[in-house]
């Protein structure tokens, strides 16, 4: 069983991810957010528990689906909600909209726009770790389903196998790429069958099971920072909306997601957590106050923040030192 | 050590003088002070004093030549002096001798071919021979292009500049200002410059030359045929000037006669008193009054707008040998009768005498020319620019005139005369205006006393 | 100075920025024991080991993307691409990661990124591997494009690329390589600031602006028109971007004639864009529309005569610069 600190600490981010998803779509309903966001809804028992593991000298790489990561591995939600809604005071001063979400100072190198683009940047960050000789850290790559067809995802396990990095490939497989299902994605039945190939261990949990995820990670943190390599992590779980806000869906039934719902994450880790003992109801209902009060003030903060000044518009695209 | 002496500038608008006469020979000695040659500019001629002692080692440019001023045109120094290093800066001028200026035009790259084209065919040019030919005050319109698709580019414009003939300033100002094209113009000058002396005396003239050669060609009547001279700087400064006067104002004018019967009194008082007044002097003094009352006669035109004086400048017409200038009495309405009449004294024999300065004959805001003296009974004469108006004097007759006596009666008398012109730009004066300034003009001659 | 090889510059510049700094590393294939195979990155295995000689499987996309991890992450990779065609295999990762990392993130990155190696004809490789593809880079912002066409410049320019906090593609070109030895500055600090063109000949008449391979041939076109009494001022800009605008509009500006010189493509070649360029600021200076000298619109060709019949010869630099003079 995990300790207390870290239970609490995922129920917490696990929350805020919650809150601030369904935020978020109401903010896009309400066009307060334009473009499309890509919701982690149904999602946070995986970024919680894996940043549980981290620190900020750990990296991670993210997806268009990035929300989630960015808030776990300790993203100020007020700074994050701004960015969504294209704000001067948001993480890249409303250059990156949704989808490029980066905290270099937290280690969040950045979610991607492009379906596997960040995974060998993470290969990258995890090689810097290792020729820097910081043995205590790593580097987690979330990536998707889809991402496991891309080219450059091959290209980047092998060379993080040959090379012993400190990486975790954390797939979150939510059963669809966009509206492909996995049976038409991938040729066997477990994408993990793909790690021997690479001389890799893997681990393949229910991505909605916080102990599960903690118990592979567990090891996986210990394999990787031990110099023998890169770890797969399989993440089963699921997304309770569409690919983006918009999608029709048609590939899937309401019933699905309806069963895809009774195996929600966060109702069942509190239940877990009263049941063991780890939490009482008391300490529990302290930490959804204060969720909802932080989420509460990040709107506010988010709403209340200017508008970037077009002049400044061209800064940035080089360092001028 | 060898001296240069040079074309000196002598008044502001000088640019260039003809060498008239060398008074010393090549080889002669002159000392300081004495006059070595004598140079014409467009206004006068004048004596120039040598500047320095010793042997006129060379005459650099011969009589006839027009040089720019501060170029070299002589050296004076000790015989056997070496003074090639001097001469090097008279390359162009040493390699033209006065003689063969007259081939040298034949020697000028061959003429430009002109471009055929139609009113308001577009022409294709390049942005570069655009901008040169814009800085260079080039007309390119009638310029052939040779651009890969006919377009004129830079080289067509070079090309056309060197194929059109050395100009000096002066020449380039006066061709502008009476629109002539200096293609095809023959230069006299050194290196066969063009000069003012070959301009056309005005651009219709030119348009019609092609007839000229016909004329020439008629047999010589009885042996008699026709001279050809060149004209003076001052000819050509007054045929400039009275042509662009006749081509650029409204010129009409109104006539009066006034009884200058006690002009000739007061002119008389002033006799016995010791003071010498000419009738012109009144005239002047009467006619700054005038200008006074009615500061439109004393504007000009620049423009669109119209320049009024705050002074009264008149000039009066001199005639010189060889021509006329106008030399100016300045503030003419503020130094009185004995003024104008000390001040036009001195000027007159300063011109007689060839000696005016160039701020002598410039700033004149009105003139009076009187030819009464050749029995004229009255006559029109041209308005001298920028000035707007100029006023005519006839001569001084008895005339019978009508008058009506203390009875009441009408009977004739004899008067003394004189009829006035004044010549005046209509397009700021109007005819009532110009009329009302004859009747103040009139006033003040009737009653002279208003003119002391 | 030193006489020696391009691919001996290019080495010699790596193995002394690797000395004085300890996060400058190599990422490539076949960098390992052969050096490179046209022998750029010759010797460095031997003396900085595996560690920091990364010697990579042929995953182009795999390795620009790790090399991008790693300089924002701390170190300075100089990433070697055998052939510059195979950017191509990387240009997601080149254009959309790379070139957009540092302004999507808002500025909090650095980016201390070179990839370089050598493109162009002269290797009888036919379509995939004699390109020459600096201008499709020169359309996505957020890359520094260096273009050296001496060994001397190469080195100094490639110094400032790897100190340079900023993604840099450093296009070598193989005739270069293959152009004997060379004259090479031996001061270990000597740089060339990016955006500053380099005048390789005066002249008044037609300003000729090339690059790598094609600045040498614009000096032997323009000894040719010497003798006809055409004077080229032959301009190399050395950077695309940045680029010294304004070194060639000073130069157009005198002349009045434009003529690009490249081997890549005329048709959206960086040609085009320097004449627009020029042409925005100093139009009215120009006796003629500029003439751009490129490629033949077709992939090249295997046999040599016919890779010769699309890539530009000294003949046509000739016969641009007369045309431009209308001559």
């Amino acid at each position: 069983m995990i300790t207390k600190e870290r239970a609490l600490w995922i129920y917490e981010k696990m929350l805020e991810i919650r809150q601030f998803e369904e935020t978020a779509w109401d903010l896009f309903c309400a066009n307060k957010i334009h473009g499309s966001v890509h919701l982690y809804l149904g999602e946070e028992a995986v970024a919680a528990s894996v940043c549980s593991f981290m620190t900020d000298e750990d990296y991670i790489t993210s997806t268009h689906r990035g929300h989630g990561h960015c808030v776990a591995k300790g993203g100020d939600l007020g700074k994050t909600l701004a960015e969504m809604m294209g704000r001067d005071t948001g993480y890249c001063r409303g250059r990156s909209g949704s989808m490029h979400i980066a905290d270099f100072s937290k280690g969040n190198l950045g979610a991607n726009a492009i379906v596997g683009g960040g995974i060998p940047i993470a290969t990258g960050a995890a090689l810097s770790q290792k020729m820097q000789g910081k043995k205590d850290n790593f580097t987690v790559a979330f990536f998707g389903d889809g991402a496991c067809s891309q080219g450059v995802t091959h290209e980047s396990m092998n060379l993080a196998a040959l090379w012993k990095l400190p990486i975790i490939f954390c797939i979150e497989n939510n059963g669809y790429a966009i509206s492909l299902p996995l049976e038409d994605n991938i040729p066997t039945d477990n994408i993990t069958d793909r790690a021997a190939g690479y001389g890799m261990p893997s681990f393949s949990v229910d991505g909605n099971d916080v102990e599960a995820i903690c118990e592979a990670m567990e090891q996986a943190v210990a394999h990787v920072t031990s110099g023998q390599g890169p770890v797969m992590l399989e993440c089963k779980t699921g997304r309770w909306m569409g690919h983006w806000t918009g999608d029709p869906e048609l590939y899937r039934t309401r019933q699905e997601v309806e069963e895809l719902k009774a195996r929600e994450p966060i109702q069942r880790f509190r239940a877990r957590m009263l049941e063991t003992g780890i939490a009482d109801e008391e300490t529990i209902c302290a930490i959804e106050a204060k969720v909802t009060k932080a989420m509460a003030d990040a709107l506010d903060f988010a709403m209340n923040s200017p508008e970037p000044d077009p002049a400044h518009v061209t800064d940035d695209v080089f360092y001028e030192g | 050590m060898a001296k240069k002496v040079i074309m000196p500038k002598q008044g502001l608008q000088m640019t260039e003088g003809t060498i008239m006469q060398w008074l010393v020979a090549e080889g002669g000695t002159v000392e300081k002070g004495q006059p070595l040659f004598e140079m014409e500019t467009d206004k006068l001629t004048i004596t120039m004093d040598a500047e320095a002692s010793g042997t006129l080692l060379k005459i650099v440019r011969p009589v006839g030549d027009t040089v720019p001023i501060t170029e070299l045109i002589a050296v004076i120094g000790e015989p056997g002096e070496d003074i090639s290093a001097l001469l090097g800066d008279a390359a162009p001028a040493a390699a033209a001798p006065a003689e063969s200026a007259p081939a040298a035009p034949a020697e000028a790259p061959a003429a430009a071919p002109v471009a055929e084209r139609a009113p308001g065919e577009r022409i294709f040019i390049s942005p570069r021979a655009r901008m040169i030919a814009e800085e260079k005050g080039i007309d390119y319109s009638k310029i052939v292009g040779t651009g890969n698709d006919g377009s004129i580019i830079e080289r067509d414009i070079l090309a056309y500049e060197a194929s059109q003939p050395a100009v000096t300033p002066l020449a380039a100002n006066v061709a502008k200002a009476n629109g002539i094209d200096l293609a095809g113009i023959a230069g006299s000058g050194a290196n066969g410059k063009i000069t003012t002396a070959d301009l056309p005396v005005s651009a219709p003239a030119a348009a019609e030359a092609p007839a000229a050669p016909a004329a020439a060609e008629t047999p010589a009547q009885m042996g008699r045929g026709t001279r050809t001279e060149r004209m003076s700087g001052m000819r050509r400064a007054i045929s400039n000037n009275m042509l662009a006067s006749k081509n650029t104002n409204a010129q009409t004018n109104h006539r009066m006669s006034v009884d200058m019967t006690a002009a000739i009194a007061l002119r008389s008082q002033y006799k016995a008193l010791g003071i010498k007044v000419s009738y012109n002097d009144i005239i002047v003094r009467a006619c700054a009054k005038a200008l006074q009352d009615m500061p439109i006669i004393n504007a000009s035109v620049d423009g669109n707008n119209i320049v009024y004086h705050d002074y009264v400048n008149v000039g009066t017409a001199v005639s010189v040998p060889g021509g006329l200038i106008v030399p100016v009495i300045r503030d003419a309405d503020i130094i009185g009768l004995s003024g104008i009449a000390a001040k036009s004294t001195e000027l007159i024999e300063k011109a007689r005498d060839g000696k005016l300065t160039d701020s002598d004959y410039h700033g004149g805001t009105f003139t009076v020319s009187s030819l009464g003296m050749f029995d004229l009974d009255d006559f029109v004469a041209i308005i001298n620019p920028p000035e707007s108006a100029i006023l005519a004097v006839g001569k001084i007759a008895k005339t019978p005139v009508v008058v009506t006596n203390e009875d009441g009666e009408d009977e004739i008398a004899i008067k003394s005369m004189c009829n006035l012109c004044l010549s005046y730009d209509h397009r700021i004066i109007d005819g009532a205006e110009a009329a009302k300034f004859l009747q103040k003009l009139k006033n003040y001659l009737q009653n002279p006393v208003l003119l002391i | 100075m030193s006489e020696m090889l391009f691919t001996a510059a290019i080495a010699r510049t790596i193995a002394e920025e690797m000395r004085r700094d300890p996060s400058v590393f190599v990422m490539g294939e076949d960098v390992g024991v052969i050096g490179g195979i046209y022998g750029a990155s010759k010797g460095l295995l031997e003396e900085f080991g595996r560690e920091r000689i990364r010697q990579t499987p042929i995953s182009e996309a795999g390795f620009v993307g790790a090399g991008l991890g790693a300089a924002c992450t701390g170190m300075r990779p100089i990433v070697e691409l055998m052939y510059m065609d195979f950017t191509f295999v990387a240009m997601d990762q080149i254009l959309n990661q790379v070139a957009k990392t540092r302004y999507v993130f808002g500025g909090k990155a650095k980016i201390p990124l070179v990839i370089r190696g050598q493109q162009g004809v002269g290797g009888g490789n036919a379509a995939t591997h004699s390109q020459s593809v600096e201008s499709l880079f020169l359309n996505i912002p957020g890359l520094k494009i260096a273009v050296p066409s001496t060994a001397a410049d190469a080195v100094g320019l490639l110094r400032t690329a790897i100190r340079d906090d900023n993604p840099v593609l450093f296009f070598e070109h193989k005739k270069l390589y293959k152009g004997g030895k060379w004259e090479v500055p031996d001061d270990p600090e000597y740089m060339i600031p990016f955006g500053k063109a380099d005048i390789k000949r005066q002249g008044t008449d037609v300003t000729v602006v090339a690059t790598q391979f094609y600045v040498g041939e614009a000096l032997k076109a323009a000894e040719e028109l010497a003798k006809e009494g055409i004077s080229v001022e032959v301009v190399d800009p050395r950077t695309l971007y940045p680029l010294d605008i304004d070194t060639i509009c000073e130069s157009v500006k005198k002349t009045g004639h434009l003529v690009t010189v490249h081997e890549a493509c005329a048709v959206g070649g960086w040609g085009s864009e320097i004449e627009s360029q020029v042409m925005d600021r100093v139009f009215r200076y120009m006796d003629a529309a500029p003439i751009r000298v490129g490629a033949k619109q077709c992939p090249l060709p295997f046999n040599p005569n016919l890779e010769k019949a699309v890539v530009p010869q000294i003949p046509d630099i000739v016969a641009a610069c007369k045309r431009v003079l209308s001559k």
